[in-house]
């Protein structure tokens, strides 16, 4: 039942309690006032007529007897009157009780007593008559014995109609009283019913609607109290009590999933300021940094004291940034916070984006800022959000990269001029600028003359600059034909300075020097050259340059992952520019083995050449070249048999030689291998025994009789050819290797101890800066995981892989 | 075409902004002080937006601000303060005058005349 329906219920109850008491109550009241009346108007008045009718009686009797004793006629005449109207008047009393008797009774007495009367009233008149009659004596005596009869016979039924109206009388005001008194008993009774269930029903209606109403506003408060919002209040009813308490249960519900939201988007954003990997803080009015921030701006900053700090002097101080700017941010950030959001669109240009700053360690800084507002509905800035980056390893990487540009593009800029004029044009314009320094020199003062000669040098080397589009060099030199040209005009506007001149000029000179370096180390350029011999020095083509330059116009320089790929990109095409194959490095020994053999009678080798992508600095050309014509020669020469004794064996009759190259363990090694008769070492012991390198009858090692062949003047050969056995044969060869930091070893690949000839490989360690790889960073670089790049040769027999030495 | 009331004792500036503005396609009238830039405005209460310096000689900005909503009773015009500092006190008043917004020197041109625009109506 709703509540409503209860407490429509409970007033209905109490109207219809309230109507039956009333509606009770008026029915017996009436009842009880015409009881009353009934007492009052009836039974009263003629019990006291009774006790007249007896007073009356009296009064007759003192009359007669008056009238018997009356001295005279007249007298007794006048109370014969007086007793007739005594009599009318008695007759008339008894007439009204007989009207309002109310019982048989009664009425019979009363009957009774009127026969009384008219036989007491004939005693007196015949007694009056005897009077008047004068016979008193006999009247006298009729007195006392007729009239004194009747009168006791009327006074007795007089009486007793007295009495029996006076108990007439009690038993009426009894009744009433009665009838009173149960009145009263019942409204009572039921006053106190409606009293008892109305009580019930206000009992009820508390049980069920009041109650319930503080439970539920208890259970509320306590919600709202402790904020915890997981708690609901129990539904046990479908009223409208029960419907608000679903009704405050769904919002509760509603509220603890938008309070978890916001938890867990505080949590997130709290997380955030945490780990993200800047430094991020907000300001309110005045400028003071909120002490919410993230975590990363303290090792930023270089310090925890940074909630509540003024944004001026937490961020600013200390920095390279004017009074006057620091001015502007500081009015820039009040025009902002508190303000309408069309005040951060005014004044944003003037929120500084970039500062440097010197820190508390000493550091200095390049710390990137950008600026947003943070508004409320009404677009009004509550706050400022700035979010601070260290970019000053970025700046550094933009720096080095621009410089490597440059370095690039300066290569682009000589690969387009031939060796030889680019060489015709250093040394020209080295001249040019020897001249002008000369001639500064020469002037302490201004001199016409001199400034002209100086412009027409310094115009000329821009010219022949530009000729050959040589761009960075034109720039510099523009700016110091600039100086002369400004020196030119009739009223200078700059003075003749000997010294700033001299020190323009060195920066030019630096600049061309830069060019000439460059085109000697970076492109192995060094000379005049050979005519159309540039390209077979170069791994690098202009073409790569420029894709490189283009990568790099497109690198976003503010992420520092596409400028460490630009620099690395850069610094990969620069390594690889003045390098070489061991193809090309050897080339031309290679071209001269088929001669070589055929002046040995035997065929001509396969050789088989896996360079692991790696290629070789050419200023370790002429050593290689140097020392693989002896190692090359050797292995045809010493190594692989003719080809009747390599038939005779069952070998191929073309001999294989293999040659490898690898970066690994910090060196450029080089391994070195025929498939010929192998190392000689009985011929070693005896020409070592002949040299007297050896004892006669001493005993060594195969590893240290092989180790003889590198001593000065030792040859196996029996004859001078023109290919081998002069003598200057492996020590020269040990020599060349050293003198670039290497090392060179024999290192036995069979297990024929003691044997006269043994298989054998030559190894060569070499400083790992000879080498580049191709196509990886070096470090990464891995023999064993890199494709074996094969120089093109006919190989028909599989060649065991080269191990890593490590 | 939208006027607006340029209001700078500096003639270096007022002809800056005055010129850049009417380069933005407005109607610009100049005014000396905020005295004149007051006297201005009552002649031509069309006027939607107010461009003002804050301190100047015989009546400053802010004054003229607060004269325009107290004296003239002109509630619907724009006023935007170009100023070098802005001290707390001065934007409580700025705030109580109804000083939309601050435009800190030196400004920038292309960052407010969009706004600048939409507020000449």
């Amino acid at each position: 039942m709703k509540i409503r329906h209860r407490i429509a219920s409970m007033v209905i109850m109490t109207l219809v309690a309230i109507l039956a008491i009333g509606g009770y109550a008026i029915t017996e009241s009436r009842g009880n006032a015409q009881h009353v009346e009934s007492v009052t108007d009836g039974v009263i008045p003629t019990t006291l007529a009774s006790a007249d009718l007896v007073s009356r009686a009296k009064d007759i009797q003192l009359n007669i007897m008056a009238l018997v004793s009356a001295p005279d006629a007249e007298i007794a005449s006048q109370l014969k009157e007086k007793l007739a109207a005594q009599k009318t008047a008695q007759a008339e009393a008894l007439q009204r009780q007989l009207e309002a008797a109310t019982d048989d009774t009664q009425r019979g007495l009363v009957i009774q007593a009127q026969e009384s009367l008219e036989n007491y009233f004939a005693s007196i008149e015949d007694t009056a008559q005897l009077k008047l009659a004068g016979q008193a004596a006999l009247a006298e005596a009729n007195l006392f014995a007729t009239v004194a009869e009747y009168q006791r016979e009327f006074g007795q039924i007089i009486d007793t109609l007295r009495i029996e109206k006076d108990r007439s009388k009690d038993a009426a005001i009894a009744a009433l009283r009665h009838s009173l008194s149960r009145t009263v008993g019942a409204l009572s009774g039921v006053t106190a019913a409606a009293l008892l269930l109305l009580s019930f029903a206000g009992g009820l209606l508390y049980r069920q609607v009041i109650r319930p109403i503080g439970h539920m506003q208890a259970e509320m408060s306590a919600i709202a109290a402790n904020q915890d919002f997981t708690r609901r209040v129990p539904v046990t009813r479908e009223d409208e009590i029960g419907q608000s308490i679903t009704a405050f249960n769904s919002m509760i519900a509603r509220i603890e999933e938008s309070s978890a939201q916001l938890r867990q988007k505080t949590a997130d954003i709290q997380s955030m300021l945490q780990n993200i990997p800047q430094g991020i803080l907000t300001i309110a009015s005045q400028g003071q940094v909120h002490h919410e921030y993230s975590a990363h701006l303290e090792s930023i900053l270089e310090t925890r004291d940074i909630a509540g700090r003024n944004i001026m002097e937490l961020i600013f101080a200390n920095s390279n940034l004017g009074a006057d700017s620091l001015a502007q941010v500081d009015a820039a950030v009040a025009a902002c916070l508190g303000e309408d959001l069309m005040n951060f669109e005014f004044n944003q240009h003037l929120l500084v984006g970039e500062i440097e700053k010197k820190m508390p360690s000493g550091a200095l800084k390049v710390l990137d800022i950008s600026w947003s507002p943070i508004t409320d509905g009404q677009d009004s800035i509550v706050r400022l959000m700035l979010c601070v980056r260290d970019v000053t390893e970025l700046r550094k990487l933009a720096a080095e990269t621009a410089e490597q540009k440059r370095e690039l593009e300066i290569i682009g800029e000589i690969l387009g001029v031939s060796q030889e004029k680019f060489h015709e044009f250093i040394s020209g314009t080295l001249r040019f600028i020897d001249d002008s320094e000369q001639l500064v020199r020469q002037h302490p003062e201004q001199d016409a003359q001199a400034v002209a000669q100086l412009f027409r040098n310094l115009h000329t080397v821009k010219g022949n600059a530009r000729t050959y589009a040589l761009q960075h060099l034109t720039d510099v030199v523009h700016q110091a034909e600039q100086t002369y040209e400004a020196l030119r005009q009739p009223r200078p506007e700059i003075a003749w300075d000997q010294q700033q001149l001299l020190a323009e000029l060195a920066g030019v000179r630096r600049f061309v020097e830069r060019y000439a370096r460059i085109n000697e180390l970076s492109l192995g350029r060094k000379g005049p050259g050979r005519r159309g011999g540039v390209e077979r020095y170069l791994m690098v083509d202009k073409t790569q340059i420029q894709e490189t330059l283009q990568r790099l116009e497109a690198v976003n320089i503010a992420n520092i992952h596409e400028l460490v790929a630009a620099r690395d990109a850069i610094h990969k095409t620069l390594r690889l520019l003045g390098t070489e194959s061991i193809r090309e490095t050897l080339a031309g020994i290679l071209e001269s083995l088929p001669g070589l053999a055929e002046e040995l009678g035997k065929c001509a080798p396969r050789v088989v050449i896996e360079d692991h992508g790696t290629v070789i600095k050419n200023q370790l050309g002429a050593t290689l070249k140097n020392a693989f014509m002896h190692l090359l020669r050797n292995a045809l020469d010493h190594g692989i048999e003719g080809t009747e004794e390599r038939v005779a064996t069952g070998k191929d009759p073309v001999g294989l030689i293999r040659l490898e190259l690898c970066v690994a363990d910090g060196a450029l090694r080089i391994r070195l291998a025929d498939d010929g008769r192998g190392l000689a070492l009985a011929r070693i012991r005896e020409r070592a025994q002949q040299a007297g390198f050896i004892e006669p009858g001493q005993t060594l090692s195969d590893e240290a009789l092989a180790q003889q062949i590198f001593r000065p003047g030792f040859s196996t050969t029996q004859a001078v050819t023109t290919v081998s056995g002069r003598g200057v044969g492996m020590d020269a060869v040990q020599d060349f290797i050293r003198r670039e930091g290497g090392q060179i070893e024999i290192r036995f690949t069979d297990e024929a101890v003691g044997a006269d000839h043994r298989r054998f490989e030559t190894l060569i360690s070499l400083p790992e800066h000879f080498a580049e790889s191709v196509g990886r960073k070096p470090e990464t670089t891995r023999v064993a995981a890199t494709e074996p790049t094969h120089t093109e040769m006919p190989a028909d027999e599989p060649v065991p892989g080269i191990q890593p030495a490590a | 075409m939208a006027q607006v009331l340029v209001v700078d004792d500096s003639s270096t500036v007022r002809n800056e902004v005055c010129g850049f503005l009417k380069d933005a396609g407005l109607s610009v009238i100049p005014a000396l002080d905020g005295k004149d830039g007051l006297d201005k405005l009552r002649a031509n209460p069309s006027i939607k937006l107010v461009v003002s310096d804050v301190n100047m000689p015989n009546m400053d900005g802010l004054t003229m601000a607060e004269k325009i909503r107290g004296e003239l009773g002109n509630q619907a015009v724009n006023i935007i303060m170009l100023t070098t500092e802005n001290s707390p006190s001065v934007k409580e008043r700025g705030k109580a005058a109804g000083v939309k917004g601050w435009i800190v020197k030196p400004f920038n041109g292309a960052a407010v005349i969009a706004t600048l625009k939409k507020l000449a109506g």
